[in-house]
């Protein structure tokens, strides 16, 4: 080879440059997920993390079996919790996996340093796998470049930083890889792909409830090409593979179970399986009965078929066997179902309807650059495309719905856009006609014109045998039944009188020069400068999209929401720990097997940072258990009282931003907490009472009664105006504080440096029998 | 809200007690009377019928009252669609249920201007349970109370099941079956049915299909990331106002949109994904070499154009956005 460079040849320095590509998109995605780390400290993010850091620990602590079987008596007490049973294990067995294969080869890295970095580290696995999904449906460029977006896009970003070690975290890889070994598996038909899809699903489903996606998605994309008539051996072979193998590994984790036998959610694949196999008999007995009689035959088995498969769902519907979907996905059908019958979903902001700027905040340009893909989608359309169009569609729809599931639509977003993008970068990046082409232009007569046309038809009659009804000058001899290599002789003996002479000429002497001839450099940089102009542009675009990302990853996903940061009235950096402080105070101040109550949101971290038994947790899995605590917090002082005794509780938790301004407070969410108490207990907690009669939500002096009164006011405001002073005011609501509260049957046990975080001891009974009132007026 | 309302109607009902020298001498006959004179049975009161025959709490009937201004003056929208639900739970009760047990009637600020001004009620409309206080379906607090009017009691099914349960009785509202639905949807399965055949027959689909599929496609695809979802179920307004009352097309947060910003922006992504397959599939195939440059440089123009408005339109959205592009 002449273009070897190091001793490479062409095809070895692509592979490289791929490679070292690769790795440097996958150390920009690690690195960009690295501010809170960098800002911060190596800390587990939010709420949920802290649950899966805490089972984790337990995991790598006592071994799989115990963690298989652990019951925690120390969580939504007195009911306690099967632990093993009702959580999906893929993250903690994955990181209990890479914490002892680092300690077998003599890594002694912490456990938490594993959990806070698993997020990013499978971030560059998602990068990568999105590269072959890119490779698969296009080539190596749009391969590329959709790594490079999905590494940086916020809309993925935002569920992996640093710390945030939560189920998503690596569930986008597996599901960009399952689609990638899915849509390999359809090309070549191939058992042993089909194979791969369904371990790599069956890791899925023991990473994320998100799985439900994939298996609906895929049964989806072998409907869809079973109606367009594009049954194949490879399809069959490639999802008879896939639903086998998948739903019987699905259901060995116990928190799926037999659900896949029975509820709605799984009942599409199921039905795509048995469609699938009728099909593939038909075209069996196709082979074998003759056609009129196959007609008839086909007519009569779809037509019963069909009659009992509805009936005999909507049968065991009915009758109650096949379950009814879960509350979650009708909130994803109907809109408003949430909203009147499961406060407690609507209640969560990343359930929430998405507005157009959350796309644009998460996706940028590749938000725009999706249709564009759509549409070189549908030009090729083969099954992989029909595969992207489906995804996208459904993607959409569910991101549009619920704010959190941009998340699935991310990688979509990110394979189109790379493919729109590969197509701009071939057409303009490809300097090599360009000569050619401004040669042929010179001379562009309508007779070269002609003549390259048909040269072109020439080629493809030549290159293709089913092309030939589709060109002009084989059309006329399809009438007289010839058909393959016969026609493509006449096609080419068609074509050769006119094009011959025009197509040698053009070949072979391209440039007879024009009267105004324009020296070749020049002729040059007019035919590269629109090229140059685009290729600019979108360089300029590419790395905006780049420094978007950045700033969104640095200021909106990298806040481990345990630590704040706020900056001083000089702009330094002021870091706010309060909930840790309170965290570690319980941990070090109270005995062991205490009972915390506090709002359902801090159950993960009080369980995590405080090792202390609480009430209710994000696992909100008991409606009543949590209306119960609503209850508490929304009713008077004694009524609390009487309550939490009954409930063994010792101690109370608020969080309590009036200090701060710091609005995701419990008063805030107190509302909240009222609905669905009021869900449950109707005649005891009304939202009304809680609005003054000004049909406002106020907390001073001019606030309701019922609010007043309520315990979690009386616990947030306690002597509260004696640190901010008589002119004291809720920085948080824009309101004056209330000049008097007062508390008789609890006590304040620890309030955190900036106010953030109360907790108050539930009292004992009094000594001589008397109420706490008369105990404190004596 | 609810204590106070019920406390100054109580308050003044006791005054009028005591200055027109009426006490005791509520009659369920009276309130019947009106009831036969209304088509959907719902008695409309003036200020002397209601002091007497209502706000008495040793009545043996129960009366639920809405308080409203129904006249056109009044453009109260809510008013009519509380009256409307009103007069189907009280056609129910009048066919259904026992006619001595509960009145439905409605107190109109024409009828009554005084007695609204008197009780200090500011806003209308309002739901009024005046319950029993003696007799066999006594509650054991007769004291009058206030239905809050959501969402849910604004339909008759659910205002029933509201009142009802206070009440203590089933009340089977009177929903006039509308009949002009199902025959608007029996025709569009029919013309849909009718329009699948004639396609069938004369299109080719295999040509058709997959352009009209794309077409489909990409239109959804682009309202749903425009947040057509957000607006479907907010509800917001079409456009909005500035302060010195000029058109406001975007609200100027993140998390809020009009429901315009989605016809705009889903416009804005088309036409930047129609400027890259220009572009890609159109501009290179151009013959001429000037006319190809031309259009190549129209379109990145125009794209790049579309880019920066959706950019400034952003960092309108989102104060402190730094990045921008050839507009502001």
């Amino acid at each position: 080879m002449v273009n070897k460079v190091l001793g490479l040849t062409a095809a070895d320095q692509a592979s490289l440059l791929r490679i070292a590509i690769l790795g440097l998109i996958s150390l920009v995605a690690i690195g960009s997920r690295l501010y809170s780390v960098i800002r911060f400290e190596s800390v587990i993010h939010e709420f949920d993390p802290w649950f899966n850091y805490r089972t984790t620990r337990y995991l790598v602590d006592h071994g799989f079996d115990k963690f298989w079987n652990w019951f925690d008596e120390t969580a939504w007490y007195p009911l306690g919790r099967v632990v093993g049973g009702t959580l999906y294990p893929g993250i903690m067995v994955t990181s209990a996996t890479i914490y002892n294969a680092l300690h077998l080869i003599n890594i002694p890295v912490d456990i938490r340093n594993v959990c806070v970095f698993l997020a990013p580290a499978f971030s560059a696995l998602t990068a990568i796998a999105t590269y072959h999904l890119g490779k698969e449906v296009k080539n190596a460029t749009a391969g590329l470049l959709a790594a490079a977006f999905i590494g940086v896009a916020p809309g993925y970003i935002s569920r992996s930083v640093a710390g945030s070690y939560d189920n998503e975290g690596i569930a986008i890889f597996l599901l960009v890889f399952t689609f990638f070994l899915w849509l390999r598996s359809v090309r070549l038909g191939s058992a042993l792909y089909g194979a791969l899809t369904a371990i790599s699903y069956f890791y899925m489903v023991s990473a994320w409830g998100g799985y439900v996606f994939i298996i609906n998605l895929i049964p989806l994309h072998v409907f869809a090409l079973l109606a367009m008539g594009r049954f194949s051996n490879r399809l069959y072979v490639a999802y008879s593979t896939f639903y086998v193998i998948g739903t019987l590994a699905s259901m060995q984790i116990p928190f799926v179970g037999f659900q896949p036998t029975f509820t709605s959610e799984h009942m599409a694949a199921l039905g795509t399986f048995g469609l699938i196999q009728l099909v593939a008999f038909a075209s069996f007995a196709r082979t074998l009965v003759p056609e009129n009689h196959f007609r008839t035959l086909l007519r009569g088995a779809v037509v019963s078929l069909f009659v009992v498969g509805l009936s005999g769902l909507v049968l065991l519907t009915m009758s109650g066997v096949i379950a009814p979907w879960t509350g979650r996905f009708y909130s994803l059908w109907d809109t408003g179902y949430a909203k009147i019958h499961i406060p407690i979903i609507a209640s969560v902001s990343e359930h929430q309807p998405t507005a157009w700027p959350n796309f644009f905040f998460d996706l940028n340009m590749l938000i725009w650059l999706l249709p564009a893909g759509i549409y070189f989608s549908f030009s090729e359309l083969s099954d992989n495309h029909v595969f992207l169009i489906l995804y996208s569609i459904f993607a959409a729809y569910f991101a549009s719905v619920m704010v959190r599931l941009i998340l699935t639509l991310t990688p979509i977003v990110c394979v189109l856009a790379g493919v729109a993008m590969a197509h701009v970068f071939e057409t303009y990046l490809n300097l090599r006609d360009v000569p050619a082409a401004a040669q042929l232009k010179a001379k562009a007569t309508p007779d070269v014109v002609a003549a390259t046309d048909a040269v072109k038809s020439l080629v493809d009659a030549v290159s293709d045998d089913t092309a030939i009804e589709d060109t002009d000058s084989a059309s006329g001899h399809k009438k007289d039944g010839k058909r393959g290599k016969g026609a493509k002789k006449n096609a080419a003996k068609a074509v050769e009188p006119t094009s011959a002479d025009g197509a040698a000429t053009s070949s072979t002497q391209p440039s007879v020069p024009t009267s105004k001839e324009l020296s070749p450099a020049l002729k040059r940089f007019y035919a590269l400068f629109p090229k140059f102009v685009v290729m600019t542009c979108f360089m300029f675009l590419l790395c905006m999209f780049q420094w978007h990302c950045s700033w969104i990853t640095s200021t909106a996903y990298s806040s481990p929401s345990v630590v704040l940061s706020s900056r001083g009235p000089d702009g330094s950096h002021l870091i706010i720990d309060d909930f840790r402080e309170a965290y570690y105070w319980l941990r070090k101040n109270t005995k062991p097997e205490a009972k915390v109550l506090s709002w359902w949101d801090y159950g993960y971290q009080l369980a995590g940072m405080a090792d202390r038994t609480t009430l209710v947790d994000n696992n909100t899995w008991n409606n009543t258990h949590i209306a119960t605590v609503g209850k508490i917090m929304a009713s008077d002082e004694d009524t609390a009282y009487e309550l939490a005794r009954h409930h063994d509780v010792d101690y109370v938790l608020v969080v309590f931003g009036a200090m701060l301004g710091y609005s995701g407070d419990d008063i805030n969410k107190f509302l909240w907490m009222v609905r669905i108490a009021q869900g449950v207990y109707p005649d005891d907690v009304k939202e009304e009472e809680f609005y003054n009669s000004q049909g406002q939500y106020a907390i001073s002096d001019d606030a309701s009664p019922a609010m007043k009164n309520s315990l979690m006011h009386k616990l947030s405001y306690y002597r509260f105006a004696d640190v901010m002073g008589g002119q004291g005011f809720d920085r948080v609501r824009k309101q004056k504080l209330p000049t008097s509260v007062t508390l008789d049957n609890f006590e304040e046990a620890y309030t955190t440096e900036n106010w953030m975080v109360r907790i108050y001891k539930v009292k004992d009974l009094d000594n001589l029998g008397r109420s706490h009132h008369a105990a404190s007026k004596f | 809200m609810r204590l106070l309302a019920a406390l100054g109607a109580l308050s003044f009902a006791g005054q009028l007690l005591l200055s027109c020298g009426i006490v005791g001498a509520q009659s369920l006959s009276e309130l019947q009377i009106l009831v036969k004179k209304d088509s959907d049975s719902l008695a409309r009161l003036d200020i002397d019928t209601f002091v007497k025959n209502v706000v008495p709490e040793s009545k043996s009937y129960a009366v639920v009252v809405q308080l409203t201004a129904l006249s056109p003056k009044y453009k109260c929208e809510p008013c009519i669609k509380l009256d409307k639900t009103l007069r189907a739970v009280a056609r129910g009760w009048n066919r259904h249920g026992d006619k001595d047990r509960i009145i439905f009637a409605s107190m109109d600020v024409d009828d009554g201007e005084e007695l609204f001004h008197k009780m200090k009620i500011e806003q209308i409309p309002r739901l009024m349970v005046f319950p029993a206080g003696a007799g066999p379906h006594a509650l054991a607090n007769a004291s009058p109370r206030e239905m809050t009017i959501k969402e849910e009691t604004m339909t008759p099914v659910g205002m029933s099941a509201k009142l009802g349960l206070l009440l203590g009785v089933e009340i089977k509202p009177d929903v006039p079956v509308d009949y002009s639905k199902y025959l608007k949807s029996i025709l569009a399965v029919q013309a849909a049915g009718v329009g699948a055949y004639l396609a069938y027959k004369f299109v080719n689909l295999r040509m058709l299909g997959r352009n009209l599929w794309a077409i489909a496609t990409i239109m959804f695809v682009l309202l749903m990331t425009s947040g057509f979802m957000w607006n479907k179920i907010n509800d917001p307004p079409y456009m909005g106002q500035t302060k010195s009352g000029e058109v406001a097309l975007f609200v100027p947060t993140n998390n809020q949109q009009f429901a315009v910003e989605t016809q705009i922006v889903a416009v804005t992504y088309a036409v930047c994904a129609l400027c890259i397959v220009i572009l890609v599939r159109h501009a290179p195939k151009i013959q001429s070499a000037d006319q190809r440059t031309f259009v190549t440089l129209v379109f990145v123009l125009v794209l790049m154009l579309m880019f920066s408005y959706l950019n400034s339109v952003f960092r309108l959205k989102m104060p402190g956005y730094p990045f921008k592009l050839l507009l502001e």
